[in-house]
């Protein structure tokens, strides 16, 4: 089989992997070498379905000896297998980099004979990249639960980031669904990869030459919908992973089903909007201070279809409100539904130099439409004051392009000048 | 009431010298307007002459005293933007007054203007870092040609200078006839008069051909979703992109 060939293949069984940040690390070019990364990640072009394309992200082999019910690569599935040679992905890599298609690599793979058998080989790959080939551009690699440690630690000194999939947000589900996949040997990695990075983190500041491990840090996905969880079950999960693992990023993928099996739910469509919910809920967790039990609680386990989870809260937390823009400190700002990370931290530093009018807020960038329920600007209301919370979700959905599209109004230029 | 009127020659020097001649010489910059010179017989304004090391030494102060609004000058001046030197005036006056702190006055029009056209030029200039497209020649060097909104070639070569400075490169600017070279360690930059695509490497279809393919198969078919595909890459940076062609 020709190199195209498996390129099909591969990169069509890669495609369910979300991630493919390629930001948060700082490597410079090697001496006699190719390639540096960027500290914000660049992205390098967005595929039909518009996310963003800024790795090579492929499977080294999709002929998997493991059966998961949700995956597409599964042993029982029939589907056509592959496998690169690690000479044809470092090839592959190389000349995509020189031409500038990909900011760099995205290695996982189906687990071949054994999970150390599959882990070596990929270690290789990268492995050639970095000291055969000097290669400095970014590289994500993605870690096979049940390999050994010690490829655990080899793949994190030549990888930016390296990942171990979840799979799925409990044990139960993980058991029911890929049966060959134990908890314990996908935890048992994140906390050793947790260990290593923090310990490098350490030795680096005692000498700037100790080598780093996985300087773009840890990731890890799990699939939302083929499993009875509830959103609040997931919340709490990546809360977890991200306080006591130290993760980067927790990814969602909307589960899309690719294989017939009775132990999987009958979906229409994948549940994108469930997933981008929940993403905007990861949001709140990482940057602006929010805790998953004020997101969501037992009595109300799901995220709202209709709102964002941050306007949301705020309808059910009316005593917090109105926000005082020129007076409020940078994390009160933050909870004002429609006043992200930019706009807090432009009021901060414009209303240093004088108090911020209504219309000052429109000329520093700040999107009022939704805002303007919440706050107040040197006491003045931008809506009519003392609104409740009924009303203002009623406004919410007749004029911010909640729900139906409201009918559109015809203008005639100059009538009423 | 009625601002003193001031004209420059039209070139970028000129620009910055008129500027530092009038922080020198007027109380309040804030009240004195900056036109391009037009030379009609009935012009109103008094002129200054082009000074360059006037120019340079007010690139030179406002680059240490405050050093994030000499990059925001910087990428300013990228956007080749016309009609916007009272606004430039106003901000580097500010500039002076305020340091670093100055990009934060949003609400003052100068700053926001400044700073908004600033940013634009900074956007696409990072998104051509990850949309540029070399391809490999049949003598071993690397050319990509590309039409920006923004006069950007400078800060991009800068860039791939070093990522890929193990290989030889050229960067076309199509629209400028304008034109970077990457050789044995050595950046230049010139203007192309007459430019013929030289011929293709003998490999370099069947690359291609593996990135097309890459890029088709990487899309999940289920979640399709063209109107987002353009808001993140729109159509007009498409004509030099090697996934869309054929």
């Amino acid at each position: 089989m020709d190199t195209l060939a498996k390129l099909q293949i591969l990169s069509g069984a890669a495609r369910y992997d979300a991630s493919c940040a390629s930001s948060g690390s700082k490597r410079e070019v090697p001496s006699c070498g190719t390639g540096n990364t960027s500290q914000s990640g660049i992205c390098h072009s967005w595929s039909d379905d518009g996310r963003c394309i800024s790795l090579l992200k492929i499977l080294l082999s999709n002929d998997c000896r493991y059966d998961c019910a949700y995956c597409v690569n599964r042993s029982t599935n029939s589907v056509e297998r592959a496998s690169f040679t690690a000479r044809e992905v470092v090839d592959l890599t190389l000349d995509f980099y020189r031409r500038n298609y990909i900011e760099g690599l995205f290695l996982s793979s189906a687990v071949m004979q054994s999970p150390d058998v599959t882990m070596e080989r990929m270690v290789r790959v990268v492995e050639t990249l970095r000291t055969e080939e000097h290669f400095g551009g970014y590289i994500h690699l993605k870690i096979i639960p049940g390999c050994s440690s010690e490829l655990v630690r080899k793949a994190g000194l030549y990888a930016d980031r390296i990942s171990v999939n979840i799979e799925l947000p409990s044990q139960v589900s993980l058991q029911r669904l890929a049966p060959q996949k134990h908890k314990d040997s996908i935890l048992e990695p994140m906390a050793l990869i947790g260990r290593e990075i923090n310990s490098s983190l350490v030795e680096r500041q005692a000498d700037r030459r100790a080598p780093r491990f996985a300087p773009a840090g840890q990731s890890t996905q799990m699939i939302i919908g083929a499993s009875p969880e509830n959103d609040f079950q997931i919340l709490r999960l990546s809360q977890g992973l991200y306080k006591k693992m130290n993760l980067k990023r927790v990814y969602y993928s909307a589960y899309v089903p690719v294989s017939a099996d009775n132990r999987l739910p009958v979906l229409a469509a994948p549940p994108l909007l469930r997933e981008h919910r929940l993403y905007q809920a990861d949001w709140l967790l990482r940057f602006y201070g929010f805790s998953a039990e004020e997101i969501l609680s037992d009595d109300l386990p799901n995220l709202d279809e209709t709102f964002d989870p941050k306007t949301a809260w705020a309808l059910r937390h009316p005593e917090f409100f109105p926000v005082e823009i020129n007076r409020a400190d940078y994390a009160t700002l933050l909870r004002v539904p429609g006043i992200g990370v930019t706009s807090a931290k432009r009021i901060i530093a414009a209303r240093r130099f004088s108090a911020i009018t209504p219309e000052g807020m429109k000329k520093i960038g700040v999107v009022i439409k939704r805002a303007k329920y919440f706050i107040t600007s040197s006491g003045r209301s931008f809506e009519k004051p003392d609104q409740t919370p009924a009303l203002i979700r009623q406004q919410l959905l007749l004029g911010e392009g909640y729900g139906a599209p409201p009918p559109r109004q015809l203008v005639f230029p100059g009538l009423f000048a | 009431m009625l601002m003193n009127r001031y004209l420059y020659d039209g070139t970028a020097d000129g620009l910055l010298s008129a500027i530092a001649w009038i922080l020198e010489e007027e109380p309040d910059p804030q009240q004195v307007a900056l036109v391009e010179r037009e030379n009609t017989l009935f012009e109103e304004g008094f002129f200054i002459g082009t000074d360059v090391i006037l120019a340079e030494s007010l690139f030179f102060r406002l680059r240490k005293q405050t050093p994030d609004a000499a990059h925001t000058l910087y990428s300013f001046m990228l956007a080749e933007k016309e009609g916007m030197e009272t606004s430039l005036l106003h901000y580097i006056s500010l500039a002076f007054r305020y340091g670093d702190k100055v990009n934060g006055y949003l609400t003052h029009s100068a700053v926001q203007e400044i700073v908004a056209i600033a940013k634009k030029a900074g956007r696409e200039l990072h998104r051509m870092k990850g949309l540029l497209r070399f391809e490999k020649l049949r003598d071993g060097a690397y050319l990509a040609k590309m039409e920006p909104d923004h006069n950007i070639i400078h800060p991009l070569a800068y860039h791939f200078r070093t990522r890929l400075r193990a290989q030889h490169w050229f960067l076309y600017d199509v629209k400028r006839r304008t034109a970077a070279r990457w050789s044995n360690g050595t950046l230049q930059f010139g203007t192309i008069e007459q430019f013929t695509t030289p011929p293709l490497s003998d490999d370099e279809k069947k690359v291609q051909a593996m990135w097309q393919t890459f890029f088709k198969t990487i899309a999940i078919p289920d979640r399709k979703n063209a109107r987002l595909q353009k808001s993140n890459m729109p159509m007009k940076y498409w004509k030099y992109l090697t996934e869309k062609q054929g």
